[in-house]
């Protein structure tokens, strides 16, 4: 019964970590990678509300009628969660070279221009 | 109506952004500006004919005929379109327009993606009003985060755009997970993604894992309606995006968070929430009236035109949420007004404040005292944008306020009304200071402060001597766009009735579920604007009052020293808005905490 809730339990504590790594980050590309674990808590709340207990791949094409299958739409769900956050990652790096290039710092302390 | 047309207003936009990031270089510029302005054009058409077939009743679109068989699941994605929906799409494109021309001006020098990225943002939001399913209004709301994250950088050859877009990505990616965790958990209990069906099956019952997903939703969302406490990257954001960009920043993205917010708790937990009303009428109200005080307190605070025009949202969004928040009808209908003659005013002047930087290459106030003598017209914008935001007539603000303080008129929430007064004086003499400064030359110069020194790169590479007709007229029509909306009655009387139909649930599922045509309830509240006319006169008045005495100061000696606190701003308050992207999402986990909190202690 408990083992059933454990990976909602995971996903809290992953989305718990990674907040707690972008308020502390002393570094944008680590703070960027916080970020990235922060969503990765996502797919695990995602796959564990999808996962049934025996369940197999749900491709229809060659498993008898009534099998148990795992949730398809979440599976979904998740590859387009990964695709939209691919893409904010990719911005948010570019934009951290950027600020390397003009700035001379990856900080978020010293790339504060605005403020106040 | 013809129904086929209702995904125009995405497809094409999304087909010629395409076409103009491969073809660009090749068509040249001058090709790009046009076809770009003139897809806008076909959208604002295209929305508006969309628009007047949903006038009197709703009409749903299932995405290749997916719709729901008789008893059976809803596998489709479809398009819901009501009053509400078409209006804010009509807005958005309207605003796009807007930007769209005046941005024939700049950028003269780069090769950018300003139009095909804008061209995206267009369809992302017209897709976010429109739809009806959970995860696809997850999806067109990441589309348009990307986009505007790239907007707001398009400056890159300088460091303060890449720190306003870093620190608004980081925190509004946080608020999209958050989005994410909470449609999986509603997934979990129901099976469903579309609103009508996660709605019916959610039914009257309510426990903590509702109360979750209602909270990670409702907060993910108000990160981009910028509600205090989350409203830190807003400031950071609008004041190194463009001036076209801002305009659909503050004109219509932010709005559209709040109307996320309605739209999810209309559609699927008004039934199981509807016992505490009483609850959540406090929690959104006291954080809207949160809201409004913070951000009316740092936009009088602020030197820095686009960042005081930033704040100026904050305030006038926090307004906007006490409109949904009260959870009536009239309060919502009041709201939608509100919005659309809002985002056409603040857009107008956020164009303005493009106009000045275009001429001057400076945007502080400190460094542009008595600059703009001899620019009467722009200044006569200014006023006018003034007057709007202080919610007086002609303008459509009225309306919209009039309707949400008669909302919360005999509620215990009817201090609200204060809470406008004190927001519109605010923001609205913080405008009419600038306008007194900059283009009077009245008073000393304001005092320097770091925000006001913000180097920002001019978006045209030397200063100019006069400003093109294309910079003006936009922002002249948006201005004037906001007096036309209170000259058409119908217009109100529509979003009246537009409200009732969108906070009946019951209708808004059988209309999606089982097609059924949605009667009319035709509200019976009659207008009674004239108490509204004699405080918005008053609030013009004080305004006026403060923005003279804040120039004037001097010449008055001490009985005017409050103004100059007021102008410097609290020093704790200042420095809460760090600039640091971590501080940030320290300051949203500290406001969902508190959110969670009070849900969870009102509601059980």
């Amino acid at each position: 019964m408990i083992l059933a809730y454990l990976p909602y339990a995971i996903a809290a504590w992953i989305f718990l970590w990674g907040l707690y790594g972008i308020v502390t980050s002393k570094n944008l590309v680590h703070q960027v990678v916080c970020l990235a674990i922060l969503q990765t808590s996502t797919y695990v709340l995602l796959l564990a509300i999808g996962y049934k207990v025996g369940g197999t791949a749900p491709v229809f094409a060659d498993i008898p009628v009534g099998t148990v299958v795992v949730d398809p739409l979440v599976q979904a769900l998740m590859l387009t969660d990964i695709v939209v956050e691919a893409t904010v990652m990719a911005l948010l790096l570019s934009m951290v070279v950027k600020a390397n290039e003009l700035a001379g710092t990856v900080d978020p302390e010293e790339l504060r221009f605005l403020m106040g | 109506m013809i129904t086929s047309i209702i995904p125009l207003p995405i497809a094409i936009p999304l087909m010629v952004a395409a076409f103009i990031s491969l073809a660009g270089n090749w068509i040249g510029r001058r090709a790009c500006d046009l076809l770009a302005s003139a897809t806008a054009a076909v959208n604002v058409w295209i929305t508006c004919s969309i628009l007047h077939g949903v006038w009197s009743q709703p009409q749903v679109y299932w995405f290749g005929n997916w719709w729901p068989r008789a008893g059976g699941v809803v596998l489709g994605i479809c398009f819901v379109i009501d009053t509400f929906a078409g209006m804010l799409a009509v807005l958005v494109c309207v605003l796009t327009l807007a930007g769209l021309i005046f941005s024939w001006k700049i950028f003269e020098d780069t090769e950018n993606h300003f139009q095909p990225l804008m061209l995206i943002f267009m369809a992302a939001m017209c897709g976010f009003s429109y739809t009806g399913d959970l995860f696809n209004l997850f999806v067109f709301f990441e589309l348009m985060s990307v986009s505007a994250f790239a907007l707001c950088g398009l400056k890159t050859l300088e460091p303060a755009p890449l720190q306003g877009a870093f620190n608004f990505a980081i925190v509004n990616t946080v608020g999209a997970f958050m989005i994410v965790g909470g449609i999986g958990l509603l997934y979990a209990r129901t099976g469903a993604l579309n609103f009508a069906q996660v709605g019916r099956s959610l039914g009257t019952h309510a426990d903590a894992l509702v109360l979750l997903a209602f909270l990670l939703i409702a907060v993910g969302y108000m990160v981009k309606a910028a509600i205090v406490p989350f409203h830190f990257w807003l400031a950071d954001a609008h004041a190194v995006a463009p001036s076209p960009v801002c305009v659909l920043f503050s004109g219509v993205m932010v709005e559209l968070g709040i109307y996320a917010v309605a739209r999810i708790y209309w559609t699927i937990f008004a039934g199981a929430l509807g016992v505490h009303t009483h609850g959540l009428q406090s929690i959104f109200t006291s954080m809207a009236a949160i809201t409004a005080v913070i951000g009316a307190l740092m936009c009088f605070a602020e030197h820095h035109l686009k960042r005081l025009l930033a704040f100026s949202t904050i305030a006038h969004s926090g307004l906007m949420l006490a409109g949904v928040g009260l959870l009536t009808p009239g309060a919502l209908a009041g709201f939608l007004i509100y919005v659309l003659s809002h985002g056409v005013i603040k857009g107008g002047l956020f164009l303005c404040a493009g106009i000045v930087l275009h001429r001057f290459q400076r945007i502080g106030e400190d460094h542009l005292h008595g600059c703009g003598r001899g620019m009467w017209f722009t200044a006569a914008l200014f006023i006018l944008g003034a007057w709007g935001l202080a919610g007086a007539p002609p303008f459509g603000t009225l309306f919209g306020e009039d309707l949400i303080s008669h909302g919360a008129k005999g509620t215990h929430y009817s201090w609200l009304i204060f809470i406008f007064l004190f927001a519109e004086v605010l923001t609205s003499a913080a405008v009419l200071r600038i306008t007194f400064r900059i283009f009077f030359g009245w008073g000393e110069p304001a005092p320097s402060d770091k925000s006001s020194r913000i180097e920002e790169r001019a978006e045209t590479e030397q200063s100019h001597e006069r400003v093109p007709a294309v910079m003006f007229i936009p922002a002249a029509a948006l201005i004037v766009l906001g007096i036309t909306i209170t000259a058409f009655p119908q217009i109100r009387s529509a979003v009246k009735d537009g409200a009732h139909q969108f906070t009946s649930q019951s209708a808004y599922a059988s209309a999606v579920l089982e097609n059924v045509q949605i009667t009319l309830v035709r509200s019976s509240e009659h207008e009674e604007v004239s108490s509204s006319i004699i405080r918005s006169v008053i609030a013009l008045l004080l305004s006026f009052l403060l923005a003279l005495g804040t120039v004037f100061r001097e010449q008055f000696g001490r009985a005017l020293n409050f103004t100059r606190s007021l102008e410097l701003g609290n020093a704790k308050l200042r420095r809460a808005h760090s600039g640091h992207p971590g501080d940030y999402v320290a300051w949203l986990s500290f406001g969902t905490a508190v959110v969670g909190g009070s849900l969870f202690l009102l509601l059980h």
